[in-house]
């Protein structure tokens, strides 16, 4: 439950999301794409606002890609054809196009080996980085990452966020919850903590990480860093 | 009219269940009885018997064949539900010490029976759908009572809406009082899984 | 009168079986295509057609299917007057009524049972209801909705013998006849049960058969069952 929030994120922005359990991180996160509905205030993303019911829901969300903790890759396609579903259905491009486009991101992903393999076969750190070409195929303006590795063994972990950093050195506004503290004092240009549906203190990672001011902010990391 | 609802409520009031049995000869019967139409399972009871010198009037007939058909249903029914109690269960038992029986009687008998309620109280509603099937063996019951009125007077659109919507009542409420039972009775239960 | 029964009774019991296949066969089909748009349309986000389609899948369900094969069989000539009713056509309508109720509810099942996290990431990707439903939910549906539906042509086997009352010649109105015939119920019917447990078994190793191949098992727990009928 979100108690009231107030947040602007620039273009070409990392933002990490941080806090305990049940804070409401992944409401927050959520609600950006239209997963979870608002009952007052207006979310705005590249100008088509969420909380309008003439706009059309699905063209929001052809702006934001979103990339699940427990991956969701759909288990009776391919990998290529997970990641040219919605390309082709909903952006309505040209299969050849789509295939290429497909083809170039699991490149950039480090599986275009495993295009026509399917989502059993893959390990949890391939199919999260499947999951993440998938969003990129739609060319969002802004990726939504709900901790993207808590479901991974730590030593996949890695790989899932070399993908994410390439990315942010790329320029993608990015919104990532996670656990990962090191990711977000390394990538993120802003953090945000969260608890009990607030934001509780926001900051660059420096001044989040080494010298944090509210105490909750302080009990938080103390037990997790 | 009104008997005819009453013998078909007494009728499936009067079943009862089968506990899981162990056996060749009871899967030939569960087989053989889930195979069949119940129909010709009460052609067999009510016309074939009478040849080898048992004479059965309807009621008899009917009662006969759906306790014995519910049976082998509600078999498989709890044999799906012995089968969902967590294995750990019965380990416990054993490392308690208890004998096989014991174990079953106080171990597994109940979580099983909260697994399967649903489907123990949707074979109820069955049965009590399926006792219409007695009318074509002239049992004096819902259906029988619906095609007599009918023939008598006529009408017949009417008098199978309202025998239909007889039905339609008498199986939501059982719906209704299963939902409520099954929340009582298993209050232990309420949300979780065994 | 009575002739002893013989080997020329299997013939007409033969035959009658095999109306009673073509019968499930067409009503099955029927009711599975209806079936899986009242499926649908329990689940969809639309109210009127939840609505509709609940109410119509409650009520047939409350309903014993030998009241329903009277409705239809005897019920719409009254309603239409100068309608004939071919005694087959009668029976397919009534069976695919039931049936289509029945498979609404198998069908909502596996549609309930696909993760929800399906749904979301569909959702996320910018499918609409429909996209998302032909290409993601299906698929994955239809593939636990097999061993239910298996056990639902079996049970629509069994329904069908209730037709006999519209006077139709499938498996039971013929052993009906060739009792009258023989005077002998006991070999007649055996000999009818043993038919319908081919059939009825037939159909259920195909179906065993389907889920060697590809591996679905269901919960039994979370399937409707028929009872004797």
């Amino acid at each position: 439950m979100l108690k009231g929030l107030d947040c602007h994120i620039r273009e070409r922005e990392v933002v990490c999301v941080i806090g305990p359990s049940g804070s409401g991180k992944s409401t927050f996160l959520r609600c950006m794409n239209g997963l979870e509905t608002i009952t007052s205030g207006s979310i705005v993303i590249n100008k088509h606002r969420l909380d309008d019911s003439k706009s059309d829901i699905n063209l929001v969300r052809q702006e934001a890609g979103m990339v699940f903790q427990h991956f969701n890759l759909f288990p009776h396609l391919s990998v290529i054809d997970n990641v040219m579903l919605a390309p082709l259905k909903v952006a309505k491009t040209s299969k050849a196009e789509a295939r290429a486009k497909a083809e170039t991101l699991l490149a950039k992903v480090g599986l275009e080996k495993k295009m026509n393999a399917f989502p059993g076969n893959l390990s949890g750190g391939q199919m999260q980085r499947v999951a993440i070409a998938r969003a990129l195929a739609m060319n969002p303006k802004i990726m939504l990452f709900d901790e993207p590795t808590s479901a991974l063994d730590p030593e996949i972990v890695g790989e899932v966020l070399a993908v994410m950093k390439d990315l942010a050195n790329e320029g993608m506004t990015m919104v990532v919850v996670t656990h990962e503290m090191g990711f977000a004092r390394e990538v993120a240009d802003r953090v945000l903590f969260m608890d009990e549906g607030l934001i509780v203190e926001e900051g660059t990672p420096e001044q989040i990480f080494s010298a944090p001011q509210n105490a909750r902010t302080q009990g938080f990391l103390s037990k997790v860093l | 009219m009104a008997a005819g609802s009453a013998l078909g409520v007494l009728l499936y009031l009067g079943k009862a269940g089968r506990v899981k049995l162990v056996s060749i000869l009871c899967t030939c019967y569960i087989e053989a009885i889930r195979n069949t139409p119940l129909l010709v399972q009460l052609y067999l009871i009510y016309f074939a018997l009478p040849s080898l010198g048992i004479n059965l009037n309807p009621i008899w007939a009917a009662l006969i064949g759906l306790t014995l058909n519910n049976a082998a249903y509600t078999a498989e029914i709890y044999r799906a539900g012995f089968e969902s109690v967590p294995k750990g269960l019965r380990e416990a038992g054993k490392a308690l010490g208890m004998k096989p029986a014991q174990i079953v009687r106080y171990i597994i008998l109940t979580p099983a029976t909260r697994n399967v309620f649903p489907a123990l109280t949707n074979q109820l509603i069955l049965l009590f759908l399926a006792s219409s099937i007695g009318s074509i063996i002239s049992l004096p019951e819902l259906t029988n009572a619906i095609m007599t009125v009918s023939n008598t007077t006529y009408r017949t659109i009417e008098v199978l809406t309202v025998g239909g919507l007889l039905y339609l009542g008498v199986s939501a409420l059982m719906s209704l009082a299963s939902k409520r039972a099954e929340t009582t009775l298993f209050r232990w239960a309420v949300g979780t899984h065994v | 009168m009575f002739r002893a029964f013989d080997w020329q009774d299997l013939i007409p019991l033969l035959k009658g079986a095999w109306l009673t296949i073509q019968l499930c066969a067409v009503s099955g089909v029927l009711g599975i295509i209806f079936g899986v748009i009242l499926g649908v349309a329990r689940t969809s986000p639309s109210k009127i057609a939840r609505w509709i389609s609940t109410i119509y899948i409650t009520c047939v369900r409350g309903i014993p299917i030998l009241v329903i094969i009277f409705f239809i069989f005897f019920g719409v000539p009254l309603l239409f007057p100068g309608l004939e009713l071919d005694k087959f056509v009668s029976a397919v309508i009534a069976l695919t009524c039931f049936a289509a109720a029945y498979v609404a509810e198998i069908v909502r099942g596996s549609i309930e049972s696909v993760p929800k996290g399906q749904s979301e990431a569909a959702e996320a990707l910018g499918l609409n209801y429909w996209l998302k439903l032909r290409y993601v939910i299906l698929p994955q549906a239809t593939k636990i909705m097999v061993p239910p539906g298996v056990g639902f042509i079996i049970g629509l086997v069994k329904d069908s013998s209730l037709v006999t009352v519209t006077g139709l010649i499938e498996l039971t109105h013929a052993g009906n006849i060739v009792t009258n015939l023989t005077g002998d119920p006991i070999k007649t019917f055996l000999v009818v049960a043993v038919m319908y447990f081919v059939i009825c078994y037939g159909v259920s190793l195909l179906g065993r058969l389907y889920e060697k191949r590809t591996g679905i098992h269901v919960d039994p727990l979370k399937l409707p069952e028929t009872a004797g009928v």
